[in-house]
């Protein structure tokens, strides 16, 4: 307003102000709208992806069932510490 | 199992219920796009205070909102198909198990190589150990070898039941007189649970299924110690 000389303001927009209206707010939905496409794609999907292939690359069946076993999860394979006892 | 407070699916324990995590993403990619375009449009329409007073009709605007819903429908669909399709995957199973559902309790079968039948019912409260899920756990859990092409064919005895595995990604109706089938594979060892999703009776949310993926080697160890006992 300082620039401005006193007594006049700058001329509104007289015509063509609704299309000009929805260009410029249609161009910042979509920016907005694929931006947080795109952190949800690069923060939750993408990592969730990653995990499980990493996961899996080096996944050895044999050393978790046995963790898993100790623990006493299965009722199938009882830990050793149990049979002990038991014998 | 979920856990308490738990917003997102379960952790996937077989490769079609990893597909359903990565297609449900998919979605969400979708919704979200939808939602913060609208949550936008509203925000300015609200906060707006001009009137465009001869608007009459938008052709050209109502083409675009027409056809773009349908794009996204396409891109929805297709990896939906192609999940749905995969779900009905049966590639040469090397094991198949017959669950039958039963008021209120769920009856096993391995006939293939061994005749291994039991009953599952719900452990009762008075009956768990330290640890142990409430309304959870079983007396007889289903043992599976890991890593390994399973056909599951549930049925039903009385009324209609469901056999569901939220982690393996399985839900199957068990309807009497009618065999349905279900491809089921392990990517990883542990114990998973499930719950019957079907309105059966009075004991409908007390006949759990829990299931042991095991190696091999457990598995028929297993088969064995069940073939003695009987």
């Amino acid at each position: 307003m300082a620039d401005v000389p006193a007594g006049r303001l700058p001329k509104p927009q007289m015509r063509g102000l609704l299309i000009s209206h929805l260009k410029r707010h249609g161009a910042i939905a979509l920016v907005f709208s694929m931006g947080v496409t795109l952190a949800y794609k690069l923060a939750v999907a993408d990592p969730r992806k990653r995990h499980y292939e990493e996961f899996y690359k080096n996944y050895d069946v044999k050393r978790e069932f046995e963790a898993m076993k100790e623990a006493g999860i299965f009722n199938c394979a009882r830990p050793s510490w149990e049979q002990a006892e038991e014998d | 199992m979920a856990t308490p407070a738990q917003l997102g699916l379960m952790d996937a324990a077989s490769p079609v219920m990893e597909e359903m995590i990565y297609f449900h993403d998919h979605v969400m990619l979708v919704l979200i796009l939808i939602t913060c375009l609208i949550f936008y449009s509203m925000l300015v329409l609200i906060s707006s205070k001009y009137i465009y007073r001869f608007l009459t009709d938008g052709h050209v605007i109502e083409t675009v909102w027409t056809v773009i819903p349908a794009i996204i429908l396409v891109v929805v669909a297709l990896p939906s198909l192609k999940l749905l399709y995969l779900t009905d995957e049966l590639d040469s199973p090397q094991l198949t198990i017959k669950g039958v559902g039963h008021q209120w309790y769920w009856s096993y079968e391995y006939t293939d190589y061994y005749d291994i039948e039991f009953d599952s019912y719900m452990l009762p409260l008075g009956d768990l150990n330290k640890g142990d899920a409430r309304l959870l756990e079983v007396d007889n859990r289903v043992v599976l070898p890991v890593d390994t092409s399973v056909r599951m064919l549930v049925t039903a005895a009385d009324v209609i039941h469901a056999w569901t595995v939220p982690s393996l990604g399985l839900k199957m109706d068990a309807v009497p007189g009618r065999l349905n089938q279900l491809a089921l594979q392990c990517s990883r060892v542990g114990t998973f649970y499930g719950q019957c999703s079907e309105i059966c009776g009075a004991n409908h949310s007390f006949m759990p299924i829990v299931i042991e993926a095991v190696p091999v080697e457990t598995f028929e160890a297993w088969c064995d110690a069940m073939l003695d006992s009987e």
